[in-house]
């Protein structure tokens, strides 16, 4: 066998050299998001500042409950969703009541705020306060609750105006992002002390599943009545929009508070 | 509506004349912090980024967290790219590099890097073209040293032309060449007791 022929074979036999599968495209897409967003959130600020001390957890709380109460109200004026029985009826109007989409100027202030809540995870993550000393791990435990449900509320908004935008047979490019956005911080808070509770970690699995089934029909950027069905379904075989609106006390609010 | 057209074609017409401007141009959106921008960045690339990464890696976990890396140090660092190279050429530089920093930490690949001449099955003498002759010959591609083995991995397994890996690693396409010959001539070395056991 002479050295061309022995390429030849090298070359036949090389094809399949670490051969790669299916590229993971979402997956990998989400966590880059979730790192990239995490080294911004943390890039500002006194490197001695303190992280969340009881005092922050306790104005954190008041944040929620403001963008808890802002997202509710932003959709209910648009009529995404019904105001005075927000926490037991469907996620979506009924068809006849015309409802609208969010305009464009509201989904980015929510997306704003999904943004927020991400670089709030991250820097949990990535520098705990407990681990500089600087508070108790309770103090932590406060603060991941409250990014869980200030997550749970941007979850729920995104979800609404996606099946609204789907009902009327649109694709929103404007939700391919945001829900990559959501993605990148449910894999985050997957991986973080909040899945100690069981209910936290199970929601938070149902929460993937469905944005991640949203992702990828958003980035397609086509309509497909049998994708939306598969949506549609695991959103209501697995309760993701009740269980959402249990967890969220503030949207429980009666109109008008 | 014509002039929209008009403009439309005087687009296409500097993307033909120059096609490095959509390149500058899909850029110029990502770093004016336009995030659909980014994700078509990432869609156009990522594929055959990954694919590389996996090959030169052999691991999912590994390929997924070198091509990750690769992307967050691209969007990182993307003001610093001036279009002097093509886009993809510029993230496979970045890509490549990040796989063999990450490869040399790696102690699991180490492992597998042993070389060849080390290993007690290279004096077993299967007959046929099998698949123990692949295992045999895979295992010397992963036993090149950092210089051959992209070159080798990049021109005979994934189909780069010695122009595009002379871009990416910043050689001149004859070093491309010249380690491309190497490495098939360490190969050829390594596996001709098997290839001649075969032939005979």
């Amino acid at each position: 066998m002479n050295d061309d022929e022995m390429d030849e074979l090298l070359i036949q036999s090389t094809r399949d050299y670490n051969e790669p599968g299916a590229v993971p495209r979402e997956a990998m897409w989400a966590r880059i998001q979730s790192e990239r967003h995490g080294h911004r959130g943390s890039g500002g600020g006194s490197p001695n500042r303190t992280r969340w001390p009881w005092i922050a957890g306790a104005l954190a709380a008041g944040l929620v409950l403001a963008a808890g109460i802002a997202i509710g109200r932003r959709l209910e004026r648009t009529g995404v969703s019904n105001p005075s029985r927000v926490a037991v009826t469907p996620a979506v109007a009924p068809r006849d009541t015309g409802a609208k989409q969010p305009p464009d100027s509201m989904v980015k202030e929510l997306r704003g705020e999904t943004r927020n809540t991400q670089q709030r995870v991250a820097q949990l993550v990535k520098e705990p306060s407990s681990a500089s000393g600087a508070a108790t791990p309770e103090s932590d435990n406060l603060a991941y609750r409250l990014v869980m449900l200030r997550h749970i509320a941007g979850s729920e908004a995104m979800i609404t105006a996606f099946r609204e935008s789907a009902r009327r047979g649109e694709v929103d490019a404007q939700i391919a992002d945001w829900s990559r956005e959501l993605l990148g911080t449910t894999r985050m808070l997957e991986a973080s002390p909040v899945t100690q509770d069981p209910v936290m970690k199970r929601l938070l699995e149902d929460l993937d599943l469905v944005i991640v089934q949203i992702a990828q029909y958003t980035t397609t950027g086509k309509h497909n009545p049998d994708d939306l069905d598969l949506i549609e379904q695991s959103i209501k075989k697995r309760g993701v929009m009740t269980k959402l609106r249990s967890t969220l006390p503030v949207r429980t609010l009666p109109a008008g508070t | 509506m014509v002039s929209d057209g008009f403009a439309l074609l005087a687009e296409l017409l500097a993307v033909i004349e120059d096609p490095r401007l959509a390149d500058r141009q899909l850029v110029a959106r990502c770093v004016a912090g336009d995030m659909s921008a980014e994700r078509a960045l990432y869609d156009a690339h990522v594929d055959r980024i990954y694919r590389l990464m996996f090959r030169m890696a052999g691991e999912q976990e590994l390929a997924e967290d070198f091509t990750q890396e690769t992307f967050i140090r691209a969007f990182n660092r993307l003001e610093q790219y001036r279009g002097d190279s093509a886009l993809g050429t510029w993230l496979h530089a970045i890509a490549v590099s990040v796989a063999l920093n990450g490869l040399r930490k790696v102690k699991r690949i180490r492992v597998r890097t042993e070389p060849i001449e080390d290993s007690p099955r290279l004096a077993v003498q299967p007959k046929g073209l099998t698949a123990d002759l692949k295992a045999k010959l895979h295992t010397a591609v992963s036993a090149l040293s950092e210089k051959l083995r992209p070159v080798f991995v990049m021109h005979d397994v994934e189909g780069y032309t010695h122009e595009e890996i002379a871009g990416v690693l910043g050689i001149p396409v004859g070093t491309s060449k010249a380690r491309l010959f190497d490495a098939r001539a360490k190969l050829r070395l390594a596996l001709a007791a098997f290839a001649g056991d075969h032939i005979a």
